[in-house]
């Protein structure tokens, strides 16, 4: 019977243990953010000034994992988007406060190469010889079927008319960042990135801008997750929406959208 | 089955076979050479040799990146000395599944090597057999269970092969894009999942096939092994 007690006791406070050690506590905000906001959100929540008991805690991956992972439960408060797909998919779900949703910020997409012996600025114009200058190289950029990054880079190719010549010489990527590494290492000639990336890495250099009427706008939508009766995440996403952490975003090259949606 | 799902599963197989056919006698030299020699750096050897089961597969398909891709410290002299390049082709697909199924492969056939009796070799060889002889008659056939669990072991790997392989030669349709790459293609894009279940259906079919005729294998190497 002792025994028994002891093991009891001992299984009361392994319970206790976990479900106190897990991650994230009640009070926490925890954010889900598109992968590309990695640098500049964690800028921006270290200049947040935290009420006393809140952490913020981030959660950087694909929107699509994101998206994925919130559809199915998973604890988020805020989730900001690369793209409007993955925001809308959350909220046919019913997972998005809808009242809350806006798209908070901008980005642009770049034709990048690696940065030792760079060709020289590509005008990036309807028809031009993006074929010619892969030479026997591909193309990389973030998976064109599935990736924001990529879908956004396909638009571009297709409303300038190249992209039926350079389709079969993609190399798709799993994301921006994996694109990003094959030009940086010189893998292929010439890749399809976010500004902000080409910014970021200094093993590539952008060779020119697509015209921003060429694709979609890149649009960075963010909401309060649904039914999650947070206080401080309220909080937190009026700061993100408010002067004080433009400078943090701006800095790492997005551009801040005014107004709300 | 739509014609990409068919290229995708096509391309597993070849990409799996390849796999396994390349580095199945390097892994019996390999295994042989760890299990009956003794040489200064042996632990070392070993240990690298292990290395790609235990290294979480991103680091393996970057290492192969750095060393093999067109620009690697190998892979550029390959390719301006002899031409060759895997960068992005399912030749590199091929050496990535190849390399994270060696150590399971390695593994198998080193416990069978070590079981083994060396005394039925040197019999053998009293009786007045070649080397040669002696490893075709006696040391492989006695290693046989080994080497057939490691080619299954390699072979399913393989198969299911995907962190190193998008990290080294990305995710291009028909020419690197495995069935794993295929489904997790299908689970990035909304509405996808019809598709990506069913080559989950596929791959588990395939993963049952393939245990099935490992199995079968298995018997008849034990078999022949114990004289039956």
């Amino acid at each position: 019977m002792v025994g028994k007690a002891r093991f009891l006791r001992a299984a009361v406070v392994l319970v206790v243990l976990a479900t106190s050690a897990n991650g994230a506590r009640a009070e926490d905000v925890v954010v889900f953010a598109a992968a590309s906001l990695k640098n500049a959100l964690d800028n921006a929540i270290s200049a947040y000034p935290k009420p006393s008991g809140v952490r913020i805690v981030a959660s950087y991956e694909a929107s699509s994992a994101l998206a994925r992972q919130i559809d199915n439960g998973a604890p988020a408060d805020i989730f900001i988007s690369a793209d409007l797909d993955w925001m809308d998919d959350v909220q046919k779900h019913g997972l998005i406060d809808t009242a809350t949703r806006r798209d908070l910020l901008g980005n642009r997409i770049v034709l990048v190469a690696p940065a030792a012996g760079h060709p020289a600025d590509i005008e990036i114009k309807p028809g031009f010889p993006l074929r010619a200058l892969l030479k026997d190289g591909r193309l990389a950029m973030a998976d064109p079927s599935a990736v924001p990054a990529g879908k956004y880079g396909k638009a571009a190719l297709e409303s300038l008319g190249v992209w039926a010549s350079v389709a079969d010489r993609v190399a798709p990527a799993e994301n921006v960042r994996a694109a990003l590494l094959f030009v940086a290492r010189g893998e292929t000639p010439l890749g399809i990135v976010y500004a902000t990336d080409a910014a970021a890495d200094k093993n590539v250099a952008i060779v020119g801008t697509f015209p921003a009427a060429s694709h979609p706008p890149i649009l960075y939508p963010i909401a309060l997750v649904a039914n999650r009766h947070n206080a401080a995440a309220g909080a937190f996403l009026a700061y993100l929406e408010s002067p004080k952490a433009r400078g943090a975003f701006e800095q790492q090259g997005f551009s801040v959208l005014e107004g709300s949606k | 089955m739509t014609p990409d799902e068919i290229t995708a599963l096509l391309l597993s197989l070849k990409v799996a076979a390849v796999a396994v056919g390349v580095s199945l006698p390097i892994a019996v030299a390999v295994a042989l050479a760890l299990a009956r020699l003794r040489f200064p750096g042996k632990s070392i050897v070993q240990s690298i040799v292990q290395l790609p089961l235990i290294l979480p597969p991103v680091v393996t398909g970057f290492v192969l990146l750095i060393l093999l891709g067109r620009n690697g410290i190998v892979g550029a002299w390959l390719y301006h000395a002899l031409g060759i390049s895997f960068a992005f082709r399912w030749t590199g697909a091929a050496i990535a599944a190849g390399v994270m199924g060696f150590p399971l492969m390695e593994r198998a056939i080193r416990l069978s090597a070590e079981a083994t009796d060396p005394r039925l070799e040197q019999a053998a060889a009293t009786l007045g057999a070649g080397r040669a002889r002696i490893f075709a008659t006696i040391t492989v056939p006695l290693m046989m269970p080994g080497i057939v669990t490691g080619i299954l072991l390699s072979f399913g790997r393989s198969l299911g092969e995907f962190g190193a392989t998008i990290t080294f030669v990305s995710n291009i349709p028909g020419e690197t894009r495995t069935l794993p790459l295929a489904i997790y293609t299908f689970t990035q894009v909304p509405g996808g999942d019809a598709a990506a279940l069913r080559l989950v259906a596929i791959s588990v079919l395939l993963a049952l096939l393939t245990l099935a005729g490992g199995e079968w294998l298995n018997n008849r190497a034990t078999a022949r092994l114990h004289g039956r």
